[in-house]
């Protein structure tokens, strides 16, 4: 390595009710290449949240929830997300269940992971060397930053929005993979998380990280976990390539082991 | 598995500790506690994210730059942040204003942050690329830890 540092471009684009921050290192991609693919980025997120956005009374997602279009009548993007959800619902045991949304079928808790990946794709296949999504929270990672092998992510902590919980690293696989780190928690949102056994709010977590290959699963998971606390994270225990940490109420903590906390 | 205890974002945390002896009832409407920050501001608080993406140089050293959050509401209290950095290191973090709501609160940052400031500083310099938490509003975004670091990256 030299010390000359590798050229990035950051951004930051509200969508979603949320703000995603973007960071693309260029690698030998010019930076007008690299402007152009954050571009394809956004307009991949604007096309998720105007097909998913259950705020927007005129979406697909809402007329579909109110039975007022088909499956087959829906952009093909319907019958994926509703793939995702299912896998998403097994995977948690049942700890996140998009139709068990008190308004109906709501598929907001993984939309958003889900959309990140595919605006993380666009920069992948325009050759950047590396790249990192923030949508709100949830991260999506692939390639190495401009200084070192992996992606350092701080964890918010769940009572002090200036404190990190800790640092977790990811990263560092071949280009072609990602890595994944989504965190849910009721500090933000509070009423947001729902028990899928009861349709009402709960939360058994101050703060749920879930890390691995899927941004949208992980999110769902995150979201299972601060529904289920323990008994969620005991769950994800048991999937291959997850790993998770929580915060519970009383400040303790527990994880499933393989995650690279940084020291 | 990791070890116990928080860390907080920081090190250099100047005159943290007075801030959080002072202690408010209720939900006051947010004030100032002086002095709150040394350098200016990179841009103003609250501010929109830049529409157009702009390059810089990552890693790059050179002089401090100081962002300022506005004072938030939180779920225990108020504050509001000022974070520093050099190139893409953070090397500061103050919390020029800090009130917290009730004794468990309060209580809890008395526990966590002497621990955390000098663990971070010292271990890795709080070197980070993002900040992973629960999803908050475009409106909150505004006064969290990524919204500082993009506005030090987005000159």
């Amino acid at each position: 390595m030299t010390a000359q540092p590798a050229p990035l471009t950051t951004h930051a684009e509200p969508a979603m009710g949320t703000v995603f921050s973007f960071t693309a290192v260029h690698g030998d991609r010019p930076p007008e290449a690299v402007r152009a693919a954050l571009a394809a980025a956004c307009r991949v997120l604007h096309h998720c949240d105007a097909l998913f956005s259950t705020w927007d009374p005129a979406s697909p997602v809402s007329r579909f929830r109110r039975g007022e279009a088909a499956l087959g009548q829906l952009p093909p993007e319907f019958p994926e997300v509703l793939r995702e959800c299912r896998a998403a619902k097994e995977a948690s045991g049942g700890w996140f269940d998009p139709w068990a949304m008190p308004g109906g079928f709501d598929p907001t808790g993984l939309v958003k992971g889900w959309a990140t990946e595919r605006a993380l794709a666009e920069l992948r296949g325009a050759g950047v060397a590396g790249a990192l999504i923030n949508g709100g929270g949830d991260v999506a990672v692939f390639g190495s930053p401009a200084d070192g092998p992996r992606w350092r992510v701080g964890i918010r902590h769940p009572w002090r929005a200036d404190a990190l919980a800790c640092v977790v690293e990811v990263g560092q696989g071949p280009v072609a993979s990602i890595a994944a780190v989504a965190t849910s928690g009721p500090y933000e949102r509070g009423a947001h998380l729902i028990d899928p056994a009861t349709g009402r709010p709960a939360s058994r977590a101050a703060s749920a990280t879930v890390t691995g290959p899927s941004l949208a699963l992980a999110d769902a998971l995150a979201t299972g976990i601060a529904v289920g606390g323990d008994e969620a994270l005991a769950v994800v225990a048991g999937l291959d390539g997850y790993a998770a940490y929580l915060i519970r109420p009383d400040g303790s903590e527990t994880d499933t082991g393989g995650i690279a906390f940084a020291h | 598995m990791r070890r116990a205890g928080w860390y907080l974002v920081t090190g250099a945390v100047a005159g943290f500790a007075g801030v959080l002896g002072f202690h408010v009832g209720g939900t006051a409407a947010p004030a100032v506690l002086g002095p709150p920050t040394r350098t200016p501001a990179a841009s103003a608080a609250g501010s929109a994210p830049a529409a157009t993406p702009s390059a810089r140089a990552g890693g790059a050293t050179g002089s401090a730059r100081t962002a300022a959050g506005s004072v938030v509401q939180y779920g225990y209290g108020q504050l509001s942040v000022t974070v520093t950095v050099r190139g893409s290191q953070i090397v500061a973090v103050s919390v020029p204003v800090l009130h917290t709501i009730d004794q468990y609160s309060q209580q809890l940052a008395e526990q966590v942050i002497p621990m955390l400031r000098s663990e971070v500083l010292a271990a890795h310099g709080a070197q980070i690329h993002g900040v992973s938490g629960a999803t908050y509003t475009s409106e909150a975004y505004a006064r969290s830890i990524q919204s500082a670091l993009d506005k030090l990256h987005v000159r």
